[in-house]
């Protein structure tokens, strides 16, 4: 048998795929190890800094005066002239939870991408709206799913 | 910006994320666009299964319900698509891609069909897994190079590691599983031809960007 026909035959099922995909991860992985150190860029332009414990946001909470300008380091700082106001993204209920318990700052997790959410920043408002998309749609087929059981 | 799609016609800005379109990806956006409005017309296959040997043959309906809940998710994997193409900053790009992935698997998610379920299932798990390489991806570029816009990484002066790009690339692969069609050729067997194809085109788009983001980079 022609090895392109083993290839073939065992790409083909898709019980492998699993399996095929996890070799591929471990096989970059090993590259990655093997490529270490890499040298981490100290002018980071969305810093990790200003981490209180005891705030609410934690670790979410990126400073700023309500309706009030921060300084604030952007990539294009012409697109955000008003960059600052992080803490008044919060509606009125986070707000409320902000201020009266200790977790609001991590239930932002609970969601794909939440691992390296901690990226996000003042100046970064559409990876809130994809994020939030994300959630939404996963909600949507969850219940989709669910609500099939009863007819 | 030295990329391979050519200079930006138009640049969309939301704060620190640029959407740029270029020859290239506006070509990309515009096939997903002219699809999701074909998605969204047409109305599904209805396939039909002959009992060979005999007169008889089994004629697969697909439920009102089921074609309402799959093609919005084929409008909204059409969407993904299209604010992928046009993302200027790795961090947002790969939150489209999994939103992509995510999108896929709802639209075959809905169908009542063991053999198509179960590839759904495999695939699923890819996707979910994929997650992984990707954010890892781009996190490595944060760190590394300290920015993520990929029009100030194009201009050179960074250093962007190889297995960020290479974990990246292998995100893209597990979320739209453009070269492994194994598990989307039995998902295809489900009836409700253009949200099916809606996964294919999403996964081959996808996976042409980032090929592009990693060339430029």
């Amino acid at each position: 048998m022609l090895i392109i026909t083993r290839i073939s035959r065992v790409l083909s099922n898709f019980k492998n795929l699993a399996a095929l995909f996890a070799g591929a991860c471990i096989i970059v992985s090993l590259v990655g190890i093997l490529s270490l150190p890499l040298a981490f860029e100290e002018n980071q332009l969305y810093p990790k800094t200003q981490l209180d414990p005891s705030s609410a946001l934690y670790p979410y909470d990126r400073g700023g005066v309500p309706f009030g300008t921060t300084e604030v380091i952007c990539q294009y700082p012409e697109n955000s002239p008003y960059a600052g106001y992080v803490t008044t993204y919060l509606t009125p209920l986070s707000l409320y939870l902000a201020e009266n318990t200790l977790y609001i700052g991590t239930t932002i997790v609970a969601h794909p991408g939440g691992i390296i959410d901690e990226i996000l920043y003042n100046t970064r408002g559409a990876d809130t709206v994809v994020e939030t998309s994300i959630l939404f749609t996963a909600f949507a087929i969850a219940s989709y799913l669910y609500r099939r059981e009863e007819e | 910006m030295p990329d391979i799609g050519g200079d930006p016609l138009f640049v969309l800005e939301f704060g620190d994320i640029l959407h740029y379109y270029t020859p290239y990806t506006i070509t990309l956006f515009l096939l997903a666009l002219i699809f999701t409005g074909l998605a969204i017309a047409s109305r599904p296959e209805r396939q039909i299964d002959i009992a060979f040997g005999g007169d008889a043959y089994y004629a697969k309906e697909t439920t009102i319900s089921e074609m309402r809940f799959r093609r919005f998710m084929a409008i909204a994997c059409g969407l993904a698509t299209m604010g992928a193409m046009g993302s200027g900053d790795i961090f947002n790009f790969t939150l489209f891609v999994s939103l992509v992935g995510i999108a896929n698997i709802g639209i075959v998610a809905a169908v009542k069909s063991r053999h198509v379920l179960n590839a759904a299932y495999e695939y699923g798990i890819v996707a979910m897994v994929a997650t992984l390489p990707l954010f890892g991806g781009a996190a490595l570029v944060a760190a590394t190079t300290g920015t993520l816009a990929i029009s100030v990484l194009a201009g050179g002066g960074f250093a962007v590691p190889l297995v960020a790009k290479a974990f990246l690339a292998l995100g893209v692969i597990g979320e739209g599983m453009a070269p492994f069609y194994a598990a989307k050729a039995e998902m295809f067997r489900a009836p409700g031809a253009p949200y099916v194809i809606m996964c294919s085109l999403s996964s081959l788009l996808i996976f042409l960007r980032v090929v592009e983001i990693v060339i430029t980079i």
